[in-house]
């Protein structure tokens, strides 16, 4: 099964024998490269093709902000509400499922972040002990949080609040701490952005690791300094000023595994000097059969925080689609009829407990505890819970594209009229007259696309759970195998059965 | 492994990315954060006290049957006045029905008058949640009007 996993164009690290060029040859990857397209691969070697697609995202994000805070305090009428919560997310999840982490790619964030930095340059390395993922980790479940309390999806001036929260976090965080910082350790989007991108089929990696074996500058991590023009400058050319940054988030390409941590900003394949990194094809979830040490990550089936993303990722999924049907409210109203209490922060505090801690510690417990039994081994229950957790990432990145994608494709075509709606309030409808009329796919042909991402995430975790299960011992594999493949169909029945549920989107509490 | 942890120093000192004088982009930068500043002042200013509802010199009763709302077909009794009591007689009175989720398509509705300011018609809510009504009116002499009704928890039947 782990066979089936490899992709046939990549070529595995081991030399064959018995071949003169087998050794080079098993460490060329030969899979499609998007930088030697014609139009697009020249348009993306282009240093600034990066900062023109910021600009772009960057000048509509202010649109959305203006929009927020100045047009109409209708969340179906307002562009930030719209492309917040509709459009933005549906593609973010879609274009990673077809391409990669293209967001990270043009994210808005990061041109102010990088104005901030000529005026006051970061002086600080982020903290040692909060080198992980547990900020994130927090700040994540905080937004799925505020965006159910304070029901953001019809709100459209806190959607620009957050935004406008969003750009300042970003820059403060990083005029405050060197390198990316806020992309690795602070962004909540990014996080989700990095474990999505581990089902794109699309890799930033190298070329052929044999011209990386003779590289003696590194510059894919180090970056380009400038040219020393003394012999004291060439002793001291790590103090020259930087023209081309390395990887700001520590992943050193030779050793890179997968996009986890990637925000496909392309700096490695602007510094490399052999031009040896690509844009390379892949099998989508290859890298999550994968177990071992990855550049700048370490290895994250020995680190609880990857575990707790994944939860938080996996379950939330399936928190944030459950929160949006009729069910939810009869859970909110039994627990305020037994506590008596009648405000909503601590009946949802207890809601997300139980679906992103107690309901996980259960299930992922019990199958933790069926492996090992199976298993007849001593291993404690948090090394097989932290090994097995990225089986949960198929399924989970199913339900969420399930989710976004039903809001996305139902929606599609709303955000025509609600422009011409905004140009028109300019003064002349330039956009013409708003077309409300339009909306976008029917129900009845989404709810097949959004069973087939579901289905696939299923079919997806099972594979790498078999992976998982298969990789230390050919004894009893299936036995090991079966408790997570129970608890993968137990999530896709549960997420199957939201979906089927009919919407009921309310951001009345008690008051039906 | 030498390279994994590798630091790189000066990068704040100098982002190249930027392809014009050094001077010219610190200067535009401080505009930019000092212009960054006013406008954020500017929202927590004007953008708090931001009201987009309207003094309507009308009245508006408006009911469903049933009286909770559910989705499909809802018939709607809307009577219209002014602020003396009096009913606003030949009228055009238009409803349009919006879910508070932004993404959805919004229901129309023209209703007819049945007495005098008494008016009627059906709109279609077609998905449970939270809706809000615009009903928007046109006066004989050629004034409008406009007011948002809330229509809390429409029910799935």
């Amino acid at each position: 099964m782990t066979v089936a996993l490899t992709s046939s164009n990549i070529k595995a690290d081991a030399p064959s024998p018995g071949a003169p060029d087998g050794a080079r040859q098993q460490r060329l990857r030969t899979s499609f490269d998007v930088l030697r397209l014609p139009l697009l691969g020249r348009f993306l070697r282009w240093r600034y093709s990066r900062m023109l697609l910021q600009s772009c995202v960057l000048l509509l994000s202010l649109v959305m902000i203006g929009h927020a805070f100045w047009g109409p305090q209708l969340a179906p009428k307002n562009l930030a509400a719209l492309l917040t919560w509709v459009h933005f997310r549906g593609l973010v999840v879609i274009v990673i499922l077809l391409a990669g982490n293209l967001f990270c790619m043009a994210c808005p964030f990061m041109l102010p972040r990088e104005i901030a930095r000529r005026i006051h340059a970061p002086r600080w390395d982020w903290p040692q002990k909060l080198r992980n993922k547990w900020p994130a980790i927090i700040l994540f479940a905080m937004v799925l949080f505020a965006y159910e309390l304070f029901d953001l999806f019809s709100d459209p001036w806190w959607t620009g609040a957050l935004i406008v929260a969003y750009f300042a976090l970003a820059a403060i965080t990083d005029v405050l701490f060197r390198r990316a910082s806020f992309c690795k350790y602070v962004c909540p989007v990014g996080q989700f952005n990095f474990v999505c991108s581990t089902m794109s089929p699309l890799e930033v990696a190298v070329r052929d690791r044999d011209v990386c074996g003779n590289c003696a500058t590194k510059d894919c991590i180090r970056g380009v300094h400038q040219e020393a023009t003394s012999s004291k400058d060439a002793f001291t050319k790590g103090a020259l000023p930087l023209v081309q940054r390395g990887c700001e988030l520590d992943l050193f390409q030779p050793r890179k595994r997968g996009n986890l941590d990637c925000t496909f900003c392309l700096d490695c394949v602007y510094a490399c000097p052999h031009d040896n990194v690509g844009i390379l094809t892949r099998l989508p979830a290859e890298e999550l059969a994968y177990e071992g040490t990855r550049s700048g990550i370490g290895t994250p089936e020995r680190r609880f925080d990857f575990t707790a993303l994944t939860i938080v990722f996996a379950f939330g999924a399936l928190l944030n689609a459950f929160a949006m049907i009729s069910p939810v409210y009869a859970a909110e109203r039994w627990i305020a009829d037994v506590t008596g209490l009648r405000t909503e922060w601590p009946i949802l505090a207890a809601i997300f407990a139980l679906a992103l801690v107690i309901e996980p510690a259960l299930l992922l417990g019990a199958a933790a505890s069926l492996t090992r039994f199976f298993s007849r081994s001593d291993t404690p229950l948090l090394s097989i819970i932290n090994r097995y957790i990225r089986s949960l990432i198929p399924i989970g990145f199913g339900v969420w594209l399930a989710h976004y994608g039903f809001h996305f494709f139902t929606g599609l075509l709303t955000v025509i009229p609600v422009a011409q709606n905004a140009a028109k309030s300019t003064g002349t409808a330039w956009l013409g007259q708003p077309q409300w009329q339009l909306g976008g796919l029917p129900e009845t042909v989404v709810y097949p696309l959004e069973l087939g991402f579901m289905s696939l995430g299923l079919i997806g975790s099972w594979m790498i759970a078999w992976s998982i299960a298969s990789q230390r011992s050919s004894n009893r594999i299936a036995l090991r195998f079966a408790p997570w493949a129970a608890l993968h169909l137990l999530l896709y029945v549960s997420a199957v059965w939201i979906m089927n549920q009919p919407m009921d989107m309310r951001g009345t509490f008690l008051g039906g | 492994m030498e390279n994994d942890s590798m630091r790189t120093d000066g990068v704040a000192k100098r982002l190249p990315t930027f392809p014009w004088r050094t001077e010219f982009v610190s200067d535009l930068a401080r505009r930019s954060v000092f212009l960054a500043s006013v406008g954020l002042l500017a929202l927590m200013t004007n953008g708090c006290s931001s009201d987009q509802a309207q003094t309507v010199p009308v009245n508006v009763d408006l009911t469903f049957e049933p009286a909770e709302p559910m989705v499909g077909d809802s018939k709607v009794d809307l009577r219209l006045t002014d602020p003396s009591g009096n009913p606003i007689e030949n009228a055009a009175v238009t409803l349009e029905g919006n879910m508070n989720h932004a993404g959805m398509k919004p229901s129309f509705s023209e209703l007819s008058e049945q007495d005098p300011g008494h008016y009627s018609g059906t709109l279609e809510f077609t998905m449970g949640g939270d809706w809000f009504v615009l009903v928007d009116v046109e006066m004989p002499d050629g004034t409008t009007a406009q007011q948002q009704i809330d229509v809390p928890g429409v029910k799935v039947p």
